[in-house]
């Protein structure tokens, strides 16, 4: 594609384009978190099963399945792409087979979804830790209510309203503190140079 | 068609979906359309997800558990996909009756309905392929083409990423960066391959763009190699589904079995 000029600093005006390497980095990168995730998965699976007795321990570590949007789009920092590297972190599990199926990949477009939603009121122009927190927070919605209604039906309001808070604290947490964190070690690392996020 | 890129890592366990789409009969759920099968399965999330009660759920998983048999999945691979589904809906039935409120009762409904929804989205996930869910994705639910084709080239490269993870243990251990027991350690080494392989990630993902840039990736309109044919039975199999929840909801509710899902249990 004929890009004299790399988008490194895009003018608010300028037509939305997207770049090869603005859908394909993100489409690797979300799998690459969810090949991570699966053997975080294995992990936690063979050594916790505590986790079925103490679901709030669990909720503490949520936040780690909300870093890939927040990351695709401090990354990148176009509209979409937050939704792009959950989906596609996400599709890992559903493909490398577990007992969610596809409603994995439906769980991740949401968060990614609700992330996207945050970007977009900061006008994709703020990536600060803020930004990132805001944006992490608002996905784990998703699965503090989602997760709720479907697993933990009969659970009294009061745990279900603390597993929503700390599945949301920690995305926060993990998912907007550690995609910030990353994604300036990987500009850092040199990873980025395609990217308007190599520089701060 | 897709064999090589979806052949395994020692450390996975076999793909199911593999020798079901690959056979050359293949069995009915593998010939349907991706898309009416996600469209299934989301059909039966958006229809239970409301009802708490075990007997609305159970009719449903009592209908979709004979698609087992058309899911062209057998002994071993049908083991790998039940097991983790059943392992689930124990912790899940046991969570709610350890901290729920409804005991016995509320934990069955819990894991009958968690296998409910479950059963078809695992069913659809195993049986469809990965090249005919993106092209139906596209060509059926009108997903933005580029980005859909992304995600899929991207999940080719699962194989060479966990290849990757081994060689940065692999260097790791070289080195002497090994955790031993020390839980602390290990969580450090762990980090650090994962961000060494993010770092992998985005550079194969820079490579791979610039050799689909040079393909022309994305610079006009996309003919389709393969079409992706909505029949007659993909119709079938959602109008299908949505009889099945309407006939649950209606059967439960004449049983007087019926239970709304309420907040806070």
């Amino acid at each position: 594609m004929q890009e004299h000029e790399p988008q490194t600093h895009p003018s608010p005006r300028a037509p939305l384009r997207y770049r090869t390497v603005d859908i394909v980095v993100p489409a690797v990168l979300g799998v690459a978190v969810g090949v991570v995730f699966w053997l975080w998965n294995m992990l936690w699976t063979v050594t916790t099963p505590v986790f079925a007795f103490f679901p709030p321990a669990q909720a503490l570590i949520y936040g780690m399945w909300l870093l890939p949007g927040v990351l695709g789009g401090l990354i990148v920092r176009k509209p979409g792409i937050a939704v792009l590297t959950s989906t596609a972190a996400a599709a890992v599990s559903m493909v490398l087979g577990g007992p969610w199926g596809v409603e994995i990949v439906l769980a991740g477009f949401v968060q990614g979804l609700l992330s996207e939603l945050v970007f977009a009121a900061a006008r994709y122009r703020r990536w600060g830790t803020p930004t990132a927190v805001l944006a992490a927070a608002a996905g784990g919605l998703a699965p503090a209510i989602w997760d709720n209604v479907r697993y933990y039906v009969t659970w009294p309001l009061s745990h279900q309203i603390a597993f929503g808070v700390i599945v949301v604290i920690s995305a926060a947490l993990i998912g907007g503190v550690g995609a910030r964190l990353l994604t300036s070690a990987l500009a850092r690392a040199g990873a980025l140079a395609p990217f308007p996020s190599a520089r701060r | 068609m897709s064999a090589p890129a979806r052949t395994p890592h020692p450390a996975a366990p076999r793909p199911p979906a593999g020798p079901a789409a690959a056979a050359g009969r293949r069995a009915w759920l593998a010939r349907a359309n991706p898309a009416a099968k996600l469209l299934a399965a989301a059909l039966v999330a958006a229809g239970l997800v409301p009802v708490v009660d075990p007997v609305t759920s159970g009719i449903v998983l009592a209908a979709a558990l004979p698609l087992a048999a058309c899911s062209g999945l057998r002994g071993a691979q049908l083991a790998a996909v039940g097991l983790p589904l059943l392992v689930m809906a124990a912790a899940i039935g046991l969570v709610n009756l350890l901290f729920g409120q409804e005991g016995w009762a509320g934990a069955l409904g819990a894991a009958v309905r968690l296998l409910a929804i479950a059963v078809p989205s695992v069913l659809a996930a195993v049986t469809s392929d990965p090249t005919e869910t993106a092209d139906a994705l596209v060509q059926r639910l009108r997903v933005p083409e580029r980005p859909a084709v992304a995600v899929l080239a991207a999940l080719r490269l699962i194989p060479l990423l966990t290849a990757q993870w081994r060689t940065l243990g692999a260097a790791r251990r070289a080195r002497g960066l090994e955790a031993g027991a020390n839980p602390l350690r290990a969580l450090g080494v762990f980090l650090g391959k994962a961000f060494a392989l993010l770092v992998r990630a985005v550079r194969t993902g820079t490579t791979l763009a610039m050799a689909m840039d040079t393909r022309a990736f994305g610079t006009g309109p996309r003919g389709h190699a393969r079409r992706s044919r909505w029949r007659a039975a993909d119709t079938w199999l959602v109008a299908g589904t949505a009889a099945l929840l309407c006939a649950a909801h209606l059967v439960s509710l004449a049983a007087g079995t019926w239970q709304p899902l309420g907040i806070g249990g």
